[in-house]
């Protein structure tokens, strides 16, 4: 779901560029609102590179296997910090493995950060009224990853086919988002039953580092 | 572990000696000029530029070849299925299929795009070791929460993926094949997922307590780490050059 350098207008490279710095001061603004900010950044620092790892897992989809985005996963583990972690991560993918790129980096952190800001604030709502017990984490874990890698997908979606080409037929405008939406159906089950049990499991191993949710 | 992408740092090229910070701005600002070009016209000297570019690094050609070898099949798909559904104008038909003018024109310009700016990617972080561009990000104003992150992250990748290397033998020694997806299969994988974020959670605790240790927080951030002298300077003005007549050109074509 990397958008490679080449595909999109310089206008639209532009602007996810500079969308991506309002998002970056917001989360800055909030980062330093808690009581210790540098306390925090060599645990995200630390968890930016766990999570870049734990995405190198391979999920068995036969006749192949799916590596996991987890924005959904780090919007809840992180918090604040999961947009800069994903903008450091996509630097990393687009600089080391080629893989996204340099001009599209604005854009593909938008298409994966936005969303995983809102994974943070669904997870958040677990202990609206209550402190949160293993059933309801695993369920506003599962909406968390489900949610954020569905709206990547469609942000992703109508990037793609709003900017790629001239003259797309509507019908096959319409035809191809379609069965680009429907194929990443599966992938947001996945990914969602992967979030509700890693969140499980931090729960009860480790709950203090859901704190931030 | 930066993938072989500083393999050859050691090369003594101009942009091997060309100050990072210039290297950056240039090069940067060189690919966007690239990602600008809409007129296959300008197609040609955007091609002699990045030849000229990677021609000048001395980067051997066949680590360009084993870079892009790790593109995604994203980029095939595109360049496959644009022909026969962008456009309207039919030039040939193969089968039910119609080949569109269009269509064939923006895989064109998609292609080589793509290809001359992961070329001068190349250049600009293969002719200097990551973490001195990593430095150079933070000298040119990129705030501290993102570079020291950057800088922790990379310090820390390899470690963490030794982790997970470690732990998925000791899961294959204890007979966990995982060729299919089930239920048990994904719950293992994801306690392999999360038993890695905890190890690293872990670590992070005392590497920020050694961190506070040293100082961090309270030491000046070092000032003349880079030094540029004129030539730098010349070049930056040199590639800005470049920039400006693609823009130009494109915009007056």
């Amino acid at each position: 779901m990397h958008i490679p350098d080449g595909i999109l207008p310089a206008a639209v490279c532009g602007a996810g560029y500079a969308a991506t710095v309002p998002i970056i001061w917001y989360s800055v603004r909030k980062i330093n609102q808690e009581a210790n900010p540098r306390e925090s950044i060599p645990k995200a620092a630390i968890l930016t590179a766990a999570f870049f790892v734990v995405s190198w897992i391979h999920i068995p989809v036969p006749p192949t296997s799916v590596h996991l985005v987890l924005n959904g996963l780090l919007g809840a583990v992180l918090g604040y910090y999961a947009f800069p972690a994903i903008l450091i991560g996509l630097f990393f993918q687009a600089v080391m493995f080629q893989h996204g790129g340099l001009t599209t980096l604005g854009v593909n952190a938008i298409v994966m950060g936005v969303p995983a800001l809102l994974a943070y604030h669904i997870f958040r709502l677990r202990n609206i009224r209550r402190e949160a017990g293993r059933i309801t984490t695993g369920i506003f874990g599962f909406l968390a990853g489900s949610c954020a890698i569905g709206l990547s997908a469609g942000l992703f979606l109508v990037i793609l086919v709003s900017f790629i080409g001239a003259g797309f037929d509507v019908e096959v405008e319409r035809a191809a988002i379609y069965t680009l939406a429907v194929a990443h159906v599966p992938l947001m089950f996945i990914e969602g039953t992967f979030t509700a049990l890693v969140t499980v499991f931090l729960h009860r191993v480790r709950p203090r580092m859901l704190d931030y949710a | 572990m930066n993938f072989g992408i500083d393999e050859y740092i050691h090369l003594g090229s101009p942009f091997h000696r060309w100050d990072p910070r210039f290297k950056l701005i240039g090069l940067m600002a060189l690919i966007f000029a690239f990602s600008f070009v809409q007129d296959l016209r300008m197609l040609p000297a955007m091609v002699l530029v990045t030849a000229l570019v990677y021609g000048i690094s001395r980067l051997p050609v066949s680590f360009m070849l084993t870079r892009l070898r790790y593109q995604s099949f994203f980029l095939l798909a595109v360049v496959v299925l644009l022909p026969f559904l962008s456009g309207q104008t039919v030039v040939a038909s193969i089968g039910p299929l119609d080949l569109r003018q269009e269509g064939l024109v923006a895989v064109l310009l998609i292609a080589t795009r793509f290809l001359c700016i992961l070329t001068v990617g190349l250049v600009m972080f293969g002719t200097a070791s990551f973490l001195t561009t990593l430095k150079a990000m933070r000298a040119l104003g990129l705030p501290a929460i993102l570079t020291d992150m950057a800088l922790l992250a990379f310090r820390y990748l390899d470690e963490i993926g030794g982790y997970l290397h470690r732990m998925e033998t000791a899961m294959r020694l204890r007979g966990f094949r995982g060729r299919r997806l089930s239920p048990h299969g994904l719950g293992v994988l994801a306690w392999l997922g999360g038993s890695i974020l905890v190890r690293s959670y872990e670590r992070s605790e005392w590497v920020y307590k050694a961190m506070i240790t040293r100082g961090y927080g309270h030491a000046k951030p070092a000032r003349g780490e880079f030094q540029a002298c004129t030539a730098d300077v010349v070049a930056l003005g040199l590639t800005l050059l470049i920039v400006a007549g693609f823009v130009a050109g494109e915009v007056l074509i």
